[in-house]
């Protein structure tokens, strides 16, 4: 072996022997050429991390799944306690804090709630409301006529809200959800694993298939290329054919409700029971289509009834 | 120095002769193409690595979380102040984030809603227990509800935002 060969093989083999100590295969002296087996080392470590990574990502959402449940069932008996004392179990919510302290132009807002029907709608922590459904509400007791006009909404009815900021009046849409009769809803359900949790509830947790959907709320672009301009993409179909979707349908409605956002398609499919049937106005491959499907069963649960209306906050 | 020349030739040309077998078993662009390619793959291994370990990180905090929220007796009365967490932060956290991740996986889409809904719920009762003028206790009763939901949604908002960026 001649010098340039000898110190050639030498240094590939420190290089391949720091490959080894970072504890993952590599291509070390004397393997076989890459062009013999292409991408053989490459693809086993990758798939193998992959399949890691697709299990670390199962386990977060189950955990994350179980955070929100045990949460929910424990704030249940708080939450019910007011119900008890003549809190109508229909009333719908916006999701505000209002200062009880009398503002001479209206109902300052002291809180908003993250993710709330009012942060939807774009209401912020200090403005202040001045009309509720081209009501105006002003004086001392701003905030209590508020939540008296706000006994009168239905869930899922838009709410007009005029609100000043900085002294400027700005008008804001905002989607009552559903609130007691909804959440504290009837039916027990189990709780994965050996123990019996009685009396969870928890009615937008969803199970089984359906959890694996993936969506993605449709842009001007993305909806010249899929051929819809509203909508939202299945970017990943749920497993076991559930709902009958394929990857790159558009989701146009859901028993003719139309989903603005992937958070909101997905507060309308929770709103189902298990074994309802549903119908779904889709494009798929640039061609409009309704198709009839079945919500599927949640393993290890049963399913929680809804009280009155299907609720919704969708 | 002539015949140390003659010798080098001399060797030169033997090593010249030497047999194709006995060269290195590639040459130096095969080797660059080699390297290039482990380091290109200790890239991606590393930048998985990365990833799994942040991932099986905060499954261990969710984790921790969940077994505090079964096992810890919770207050009769709730403390008067300092919720467990720095609610004003948690909120400042949720604000930064999007209002929804660029791909929305439904099953952690639906626990940060169940979130959502019952601290709306709960912000709404305060209004309403507060015009009214309610005892301190229930309003009390009524915070400390909220700042657990909201300990709760940035959890489970932190654990979905880490699953959309793992993607």
């Amino acid at each position: 072996m001649n010098r340039h060969s000898l110190l050639c093989a030498w240094i590939v083999a420190l290089v391949a022997c720091g490959a080894a100590a970072s504890c993952r295969p590599s291509i070390a002296l004397g393997d076989p050429l890459p062009a013999a087996s292409p991408g053989d080392t490459h693809t086993a470590s990758e798939a193998d991390l992959e399949a890691q990574l697709e299990a670390a990502r199962k386990q977060l959402e189950a955990a994350a799944h179980q955070v929100a449940e045990l949460t929910a069932q424990l704030s249940r008996p708080v939450i019910e306690k007011f119900m008890a004392l003549g809190d109508d179990p229909d009333r719908a919510i916006i999701g505000v804090q209002l200062d009880p302290a009398g503002d001479p132009q209206g109902a300052r807002v002291r809180e908003v709630s993250p993710g709330g029907p009012a942060a939807e709608a774009g209401i912020r922590a200090g403005d202040v409301i001045v009309a509720v459904n081209d009501t105006a509400v002003k004086g001392d007791d701003a905030a209590r006529q508020v939540v008296d006009l706000m006994r009168n909404v239905k869930p899922d009815s838009k709410v007009r809200v005029r609100v000043l900021r900085d002294g400027k009046p700005r008008d804001f849409t905002v989607v009552a959800r559903a609130g007691l009769g909804y959440l504290l809803a009837d039916g027990p359900i189990t709780m994965p694993g050996p123990e019996l949790l009685p009396h969870v509830r928890a009615p937008l947790m969803l199970r089984g298939p359906l959890t694996d959907l993936e969506l993605v709320t449709l842009s001007p672009q993305l909806g010249r290329y899929f051929g819809s301009d509203s909508g939202v993409l299945v970017v990943h179909a749920p497993g076991d054919g559930a709902l009958k979707l394929e990857d790159g349908d558009v989701i146009l409605a859901i028993d003719g409700r139309r989903p603005t956002s992937g958070s909101h398609a997905t507060r309308i499919l929770a709103s189902y029971q298990p074994g309802e049937k549903l119908t779904l106005h889709i494009v798929r491959l640039h061609k409009t289509l309704d198709v009839e499907a079945t919500v599927p069963e949640r393993p290890h649960h049963r399913g929680v009834m809804l009280r009155g209306h299907r609720a919704a906050s969708v | 120095m002539h015949t140390e020349l003659e010798q080098g030739e001399r060797l030169a040309a033997l090593l010249r002769s030497l047999p194709e077998q006995t060269l290195g078993p590639y040459d130096w662009s095969e080797f660059r193409r080699r390297a290039h390619e482990r380091a290109a793959l200790g890239q991606r291994i590393g930048e998985g690595r990365r990833v799994a370990a942040v991932v099986v990180i905060a499954v261990a905090v969710c984790a921790g979380a969940i077994r505090w929220v079964e096992s810890g007796p919770r207050p009769a009365a709730p403390p008067a102040a300092a919720p467990r967490v720095d609610e004003a932060s948690a909120e400042r956290y949720l604000a930064s984030l999007p209002h929804e991740p660029a791909v929305v996986r439904v099953g952690t889409r639906a626990a940060v809603a169940t979130l959502e809904d019952h601290i709306a719920l709960v912000d709404d009762l305060l209004s309403a227990e507060r015009v009214e003028r309610a005892p301190p206790a229930r309003l009390l009763a009524l915070q400390h509800e909220r700042s657990e939901l909201i300990s709760s949604l940035v959890q489970v908002r932190y654990a979905e935002a880490l699953a959309d960026e793992s993607r």
